[in-house]
């Protein structure tokens, strides 16, 4: 024993796996770099492929970027929970219902809107941390938690509309709503002198009736971006971010240096269950109206693009940052086949080859940046 | 790691010219170009009549339509298809009003665009008009429900079910209440929401009809709900017991009518809902002319009487 | 390897009397006694479920003793969270459960007790003072961290206990319970470790060392207790046992004993 001590002295040769990490590599190991090589695949396709279809011109940007910001703003609560370690398959459903919470007490009880959308995020809140409470209590899988919460909602959204409205789609909401300033909160145009200014200068495109073809920047999007700068930054800068990264990738060893897990779970569900309220309130919104069917697999959404976005599905690892990539090659995609032209029956069959690609991409990445096996 | 890049590379360059080659033959191709945008779900097979239609108008008016779906039935999904359809600059759009209040504004700045638009299917003549679109082809859903009412009270009907395979959609309820007041019997509790899967259509309505011994009547809103019903009154040999009434067709209700299960099916003639806004839109793109009115595809009643031609076409063109 | 200071001296840093755990019907611990003082190192050792468990983690917080008296320098204490435990300087070290794999060094290091730079509301985790203490208390004992950033997955075994011993000194604990640090270590991982053991017990402070390597035992203990079916079997001073007794007194009894007869002393 005493011979072999000698080999541990300060001077001893350093594992060489702790000297291997250039600046390069470590910018390579960071969780979001796959996602962002895959978007840039993406758009190469797309670029060849969509070139002169309207895709990259105002309004189909447009487009896109709304369905990503959409996305965003799920994929954020979920990368998050991922990291923490548990998944929410709720989300869709929470989408459904948290719409049904805005619009029936509007349209139907005569609430005030802002009251109807504090109501909705205090019951999503809720349910958030019900979700949340039961997943840590009993220590089920949150996979089998969330499903059946995923089931309970949905019928619960259409249980409670044909019960109060008759109805599986609620409409009216704006009618109720007013001036009230939840509409344009949630569903306003941002920046709107700027695009009639581009308009005029010719940078974008006019309509027949003088309009510019885009008339400003959706609330959803500037939604999407708040929330996922401050996922990011809670996720990466601050003590409950240290302690997210610590609940998923090790419970225990987090839970024996002090940090509440428990608390950082819960907590976490009831972030996922905030987003998708946001998502539900800018569509009720836009639309006017919220229906039994809205959300219908965005929970599986939400997912790919985190997973896409570099976080593992086995808790401890991810960014935020990825996520918003992960949705933002979703969103293009989803939409770009659709400008390509092709077939609508080979639909869903391109867009899981190109989910398959951009994932093999991302992964490959990953592992020739961090050297894993 | 070597193999890992092989078989990603292999896998990318299966998938470019794929997706290169198919966009590329029906984006570009000569003559105009049309979207139609439907709110039906990938698993609803009815839409295949309407598919089956474009192909026959594209091939006959030599131009190029794109059909467009939101896969998951999500009306706010469809709206942003539409949206995207737009800014293709297409010569025309073709959708469905599923929802007026999501789809309105979807709709109304691809007009503003300068884009001609028919409606189709679902919606109202009302709602066609309050979009500024040029015409609406469909069926008026409370109308052909109310019609379908009448018949079966007629019949003798003073009971009955409603199995709603798509409880989401605000024209399938229409459906339902217009059969309840053609009937005199308010709709409480009478609607089942029997989803789309066959198995579970078959369970719900098994359970509504031991449940409720008297009822008399029934009506379905589409092959989704009548098959498997039909296929649960053969199994239990209640042949003849109820009046049934469904809309749409397939090869199981032809079969049902001409076995007498089923009584009339409601046939809102979607291969016309399909072929007629496309011959239209190009007349229009070419030639500036348009019909003066809406167009009512149906209600058109197929029962025993003419059910030998139909059943021939059933599931590709009637 | 013994040159320690006299011990017996100074107040326990822990002292357990008589300490009784019952989980519902099954008896955990029947009664254990046991010290350890500063710079001293107390080796637990005892079979599969002889208790050691059990007590580390009644020492650690996260049981409460049926009864019994549970001394912190000197003082009863009652712990109801694990919090309470670090909070009174008892720091415990698992052998798997140290550490968060996929996390970095520095974030690893300050888990649970981040430092903060900010003000008001808008605090925020300063990571350049986590990665620089973080790499300092490792060159302090000889591990040359390059980058603190980097995962702790990609250290060996023996490092990450190391990483995990020097968090539980730099947080000022005046006890460290070791849990099996180097059950699942090579030799010279194993080496490793005890080194740094040596070097913090120098320090003057305690080190309660659970394993059942006798040979680890006897190459840092100054003192040995040894446990068996939630029991004090016995607490020997190095002076007063030699390995091979400590040996069997660990292995229970005779039944060993004869089994090693009859394998011709291989056990």
């Amino acid at each position: 024993m005493a011979e072999n001590s000698t080999v541990v002295a300060a001077g001893r040769p350093a594992d060489e796996r702790l000297q291997k990490q250039s600046g390069l590599r470590k910018l390579l190991s960071r969780p979001e770099l796959g996602a962002i090589a895959g978007t840039v695949l993406v758009f190469l396709f797309f670029g060849a492929t969509a070139h002169g279809t309207g895709m990259f011109a105002a309004d189909g940007i447009m487009n896109w970027i709304t369905v990503t910001a959409q996305l965003t703003i799920i994929a954020t609560g979920a990368a998050l929970l991922m990291v923490g370690g548990e998944f929410d398959l709720s989300v869709g459903s929470m989408i459904g219902f948290a719409g049904m919470m805005i619009a029936i007490p509007t349209v139907y009880f005569g609430w005030p809107v802002w009251a109807s959308v504090v109501f909705a995020f205090c019951g999503a809140l809720l349910i958030g941390f019900l979700n949340g409470l039961i997943v840590v209590r009993t220590r089920l899988p949150s996979f089998i938690v969330t499903l059946a919460s995923l089931y309970i909602l949905r019928g619960m959204t259409i249980a409670l509309s044909i019960l109060f409205a008759n109805r599986t789609i609620v409409s009216g909401v704006k009618n109720f709503a007013g001036d009230s300033i939840v509409v344009p909160l949630f569903s306003g145009k941002a920046f709107q002198g700027l695009f009639v200014w581009m308009a005029n200068a010719g940078i974008i495109g006019k309509l027949p009736n003088g309009q510019p073809s885009v008339q400003g920047i959706p609330a959803v999007v500037i939604w999407a971006f708040v929330i996922a700068l401050i996922g990011h930054i809670v996720l990466t800068r601050t003590r409950f971010g240290n302690w997210i990264f610590g609940a998923g990738g090790d419970a225990n060893a987090a839970r024996n240096v002090g940090v509440p897990v428990a608390r950082v779970k819960i907590t976490l569900f009831m972030v996922t269950a905030f987003c998708a309220t946001v998502y539900a309130t800018c569509q009720v919104m836009e639309f006017g109206s919220a229906a039994a069917d809205r959300g219908v697999l965005k929970e599986f959404e939400a997912i790919i693009a985190a997973v896409i976005g570099g976080c593992l599905l086995t808790g401890g690892y991810g960014s935020v940052v990825g996520a918003f990539f992960g949705a933002l090659i979703f969103g293009v995609v989803q939409m770009g086949i659709l400008f390509t032209g092709a077939p609508n029956d080979w639909f869903q069959v391109f867009l899981g080859l190109m989910l398959l690609t951009a994932v093999l991409f991302n992964s490959y990445i990953r592992r020739r940046a961090t050297g894993e096996r | 790691m070597g193999t890992q890049l092989k078989k990603l590379l292999t896998a990318a360059v299966a998938a470019v010219p794929l997706l290169v080659g198919l966009g590329a033959v029906t984006a570009h191709a000569d003559g105009e170009h049309f979207v139609f945008v439907s709110h039906a779900p990938d698993t609803d097979s009815w839409w295949n009549v309407i598919k089956n239609a474009l192909k026959n108008a594209a091939a006959d008016t030599k131009t190029t339509v794109d059909y467009r779906n939101p896969p998951t039935g999500d009306i706010a999904d469809m709206a942003r298809i539409i949206q995207q359809a737009a800014a293709t600059n297409p010569d025309g759009i073709i959708t469905t009003i599923a929802d007026f209040d999501v789809l309105q504004s979807a709709i109304k700045d691809a007009i503003a665009k300068g884009i001609p638009v028919i409606t189709v299917n679902s919606g109202t003549a009302e709602q066609s008009k309050q979009l500024g679109a040029l015409m609406h082809i469909g069926q008026p859903e409370y109308d052909a429900g109310k019609g379908a009412g009448e018949r079966a009270k007629a019949a003798g009907v003073t009971d009955f079910v409603c199995v709603n395979h798509y409880i989401t959609n605000a024209a399938s309820v229409e459906r339902c209440q217009g059969y309840a007041d053609g009937l005199g019997v308010p709709l409480g509790d009478h609607m089942v929401d029997s989803g789309q899967d066959p198995t579970g259509v078959y369970n719900k309505v098994k359970a509504y009809l031991t449940a409720h011994p008297g009822t008399n009547g029934i009506l379905t809103l589409g092959p989704n709900a009548a098959d498997p019903t039909i296929k649960l009154l053969r199994d239990t040999g209640e042949t003849s017991k109820y009046n049934f009434i469904t809309f749409d067709l397939s090869s199981d209700i032809s079969q049902g009518i001409k076995d007498g299960i089923v009584e009339s099916a409601i046939d809102q003639q979607p291969y016309l809902q399909g072929y007629l806004p496309v011959v239209l839109l190009t007349e229009y793109k070419r030639y500036g002319v348009l019909p003066a009115n809406n167009i009512n595809t149906g209600p058109g009643f197929v029962t025993k009487a003419n059910i030998e031609m139909v059943e021939k076409l059933a599931g590709e063109y009637r | 390897m013994s040159e320690a200071t006299n011990p017996s001296a100074a107040t326990p840093l822990i002292e357990v009397r008589d300490l009784v755990k019952h989980f519902g019907p099954v008896v955990a611990l029947n009664g254990v006694s046991m010290k350890v003082r500063p710079g001293e190192v107390l080796c637990l050792l005892g079979d599969n479920g002889a208790g050691k468990s059990t007590l580390i983690k009644t020492l650690s917080g996260v049981h409460k003793p049926t009864s019994g008296t549970f001394l912190v320098d000197g003082r009863p204490v009652s712990f109801s969270t694990p919090r309470d435990a670090l909070d009174a300087g008892i720091a415990t070290v698992y052998q798997d459960l140290a550490m968060v794999p996929l996390t970095s060094i520095a974030r690893n290091f300050f888990m649970g007790r981040e430092p903060m730079r900010g003000v008001g509301p808008f605090k925020f985790l300063d990571l350049a003072f986590a990665e620089r203490v973080a790499r300092e208390e490792m060159k302090k004992i000889g591990i040359d961290v390059r980058d603190p950033s980097q995962a702790v997955g990609t250290l060996s075994g023996g490092e990450r206990q190391c990483v995990a011993i020097a968090r539980a000194v730099y947080f000022g604990a005046k006890v460290l319970i070791l849990d099996e640090p180097t059950s699942a270590l090579g030799v010279a991982q194993t080496s490793m470790v005890l080194k740094y053991v040596h070097q913090v017990r120098a320090r003057g402070l305690g080190v309660i060392f659970i394993t059942h390597n006798v040979r680890h035992a006897y190459a840092v203990g100054n003192t040995f207790t040894v446990l068996n079916r939630g029991r004090t079997l016995g607490t020997y001073e190095k002076a007063a046992i030699g390995i091979e007794e400590l040996q069997n007194l660990m292995a229970g009894d005779k039944e060993l004993q004869l089994l090693s007869d009859d394998l011709g002393g291989m056990v």
